[in-house]
């Protein structure tokens, strides 16, 4: 007993666990999960999902309550606002996306228990990798994320097109992080044996061995722009997209972009601020080639998850140029705020576009024709969701854009803000064109629309209504936040203002 | 050199080639599972070079897991799996003289690294501090058990729940539905 009473003091002084409660909330609830399936044999699958739920729910909370009162720390967490935003965002992406969820998977008749297993250590591979500090923590995390993504991506087996999708996936993200490694491994071969990254900084001359760092900074930009689908390294983001299940996109296209952002912003700007000019300009040109890339091939798409598949290539881009113009005064503001709302209008728009595909089971942009005299409801929050995205306003996604741009113009990076207004204005083209389709009336029968009246009384029968709200109550959610959310404007980038590290 | 130094260079001499041999037979033989055995003596020689490099249990890890473990798992998986005849498609067309470019660069950058490698640990200051250090009197796995459960231990267990995961998630698909 002696012993394990000063192994538990020395455990609590080297790690404080009150940082690390959320992430150990969410643990409990991933093995709450596990042994409930084991002992109920398979039945009673929903009870599953409300475990998630309520473990997310309470994981939040105590966030929330860390967010107020900021716990100084040390050695592999810290825990400044800048952590604990990222680690908020991954929890209502993983919150709002099993909302959505529910229902496709129950119509598709294949297995409930693992996919909230899957959702959840994904959730909790992106919260940890959010806020770690140590090469090797974040590696861990970094591969906990993209093998429960890989999972979830194949999780409808009995799709082609769903196995060819988590195929790509796993060779093309086990490439990006062997590269990820090397980088890695250069910068501690260089510390002489330094893992934590406070450290690294301390030890590596950086006069001295110049051309090397950059090559480390080469191979670490690789690594994270796969994550990020950036420029030459987005091939991989339609072809998944499109294969795998819509609620596994929705999850995929927020979660694993944000704890991304976070990574990179983070690695780039402690490790590398002395080649602050020179990954300046090469993160400017990926920016620059993704978004005109990703908004010129979103015009020509059939396919809606690949039209959004582009399209978040393109909202990556605009991301970056708050990346690179955070100040002293400012911080990283401008990328928080884009990305909270981005969020929003995102999962809103894959939740209505899950609704519509378990209704009439197509994925075709045609199929959306006349929409409105069918299901208004779903038309109207639909194009709510689509105008944000594009920056019209009133609503939220204009004011991101707006701030985003006028932080990246203060900064002087002219270039990039000129392209971004181009390449948003051709982007409203083609979310416009889908509103269009949608709101008027087509002149051929189109027999989607019959098979959506069969379809509609087959779900509601199958499903009881508690469930059948999930879906739209996400919906709503996102619908608010999504309008709402530029009115709260103000308090917003108040919070997220002092995060320059 | 001394006589220890010489057999040190002797010892490396001769487990490099093994690198060398293995790598190319894995990416040359048109029959498999001649490819999947050349990956072992690959693994054997890396595990080797360990114990030449006094790292002991990594040696011991490297065996137990790469040669036991995930090279059998690549032989059975190419022996079972039908050896349909290749055919002798090896058109020299524009994708192989990119890559070629492309893994020469590569090349080029680690030769680049390894000079620089060179010069940083040949440094006076740097060798008297790594004699200071006396590795032969440390008990290696005494030392990684104390750091996986101290400094280590979020990696560490966060890489037990990752195994949890990985096995879930590679018996979902393959298993059967009722």
């Amino acid at each position: 007993m002696n012993d394990i009473n000063s192994f538990l003091s020395r455990l609590n002084s080297t790690i404080n666990f009150s940082t690390i409660l959320p992430e150990i909330i969410l643990i409990v609830g991933l093995i709450t999960i596990v042994i409930t399936d084991l002992v109920n044999k398979g039945k009673n699958a929903i009870f599953l999902y409300k475990i998630f739920l309520v473990s997310t729910l309470v994981s939040m909370g105590i966030l929330f309550y860390q967010l107020i009162s900021v716990i100084a720390f040390e050695d592999l967490y810290t825990n400044n606002i800048f952590n604990n935003l990222f680690r908020f965002f991954i929890l209502i992406c993983s919150f709002i996306s099993v909302l959505l969820s529910v229902d496709y998977v129950l119509c598709s008749k294949i297995s409930l228990a693992e996919f909230p297993l899957f959702k959840i250590s994904a959730g909790l591979g992106g919260m940890i990798l959010s806020c770690a500090t140590d090469l090797i923590t974040i590696y861990v995390s970094l591969e906990f994320l993209a093998l429960s993504s890989c999972f979830l991506s194949g999780y409808t087996k009995r799709d082609i097109r769903s196995n060819e999708a988590s195929m790509k996936f796993l060779l093309m993200s086990g490439a990006s992080s062997s590269s990820l490694l090397y980088g890695f491994s250069l910068l501690y071969g260089f510390s002489d044996g330094q893992v934590q990254l406070d450290n690294i900084i301390d030890k590596i001359l950086f006069s001295q061995y110049l051309p090397t760092i950059c090559i480390s900074a080469a191979f670490i930009l690789a690594g994270t722009a796969f994550k990020l689908s950036l420029f030459p390294f987005h091939q991989w983001t339609p072809d998944v997209y499109e294969g795998s299940p819509t609620p596994v996109v929705a999850f995929f296209s927020v979660t694993s972009k944000v704890a991304a952002l976070s990574l990179f912003t983070r690695l780039f700007r402690l490790i590398f601020p002395y080649l602050s000019n020179e990954w300046h300009i090469v993160v400017e040109l990926l920016a620059i080639s993704s978004m005109i890339l990703g908004n010129l091939i979103a015009v020509t798409q059939r396919s809606f998850k690949r039209m959004l598949a582009y399209s978040s290539i393109s909202q990556i881009g605009y991301v970056m140029i708050g990346i690179l113009a955070a100040d002293l005064e400012n911080g990283y503001a401008s990328m928080l705020t884009y990305t909270f709302i981005y969020i929003f209008m995102n999962l809103g728009t894959f939740a209505r576009i899950t609704l519509f595909s378990l209704r009439t089971g197509t994925d075709n942009i045609r199929d959306y024709a006349g929409l409105y005299m069918k299901d208004p409801v779903l038309t109207f929050s639909l194009v709510l969701c689509l105008l944000s995205l594009g920056g019209i306003p009133p609503l939220s996604g204009f004011f991101g854009k707006l701030y985003l741009f006028w932080h990246g113009w203060k900064a002087g990076l002219y270039i990039s803000v000129t392209v971004a207004l181009v390449t948003s204005v051709i982007s409203i083209y083609y979310y416009l064109k889908i509103i269009k389709l949608m709101l008027t009336k087509t002149t051929n029968p189109v027999d989607t629309l019959k098979t959506y009246e069969k379809q509609k009384s087959l779900v509601s029968s199958v499903i009881s209504t508690k469930l059948k709200s999930s879906v739209e109550m996400a919906m709503i959610l996102c619908a608010l936040a999504s309008t709402l959310s530029g009115l709260f404007m103000d308090p917003i980038i108040k919070i997220t203002r002092n995060t320059f590290f | 050199m001394n006589l220890s130094e010489l057999i040190h260079e002797f010892i490396l001499a001769l487990i490099e080639p093994g690198i060398l041999v293995g790598s190319i037979g894995t990416v040359s033989f048109i029959n498999t599972a001649n490819s999947a055995f050349s990956l072992g003596l690959v693994f054997t020689c890396i595990s080797l070079l360990y114990f030449a490099l006094n790292a002991d249990f990594i040696a011991a890890a490297q065996l137990l897991v790469y040669v036991g473990a995930i090279n059998v798992l690549i032989v059975f998986a190419v022996m079972i799996t039908d050896q349909s005849v290749s055919s002798d498609s090896e058109k020299c067309g524009i994708g192989y003289f990119t890559a070629l470019g492309a893994c020469s660069i590569l090349f080029l950058t680690i030769v680049c690294i390894f000079h620089k490698l060179n010069d940083f640990y040949s440094s006076s200051i740097h060798q008297s501090e790594y004699l200071k250090l006396n590795l032969f009197e440390q008990n290696d796995v005494q030392n990684i058990g104390y750091q996986l459960l101290n400094k280590f231990l979020v990696p560490f267990e966060l890489a037990s729940l990752l195994l949890l995961v990985a096995l879930v998630g590679a018996i979902n698909p393959a298993r059967d539905e009722d």
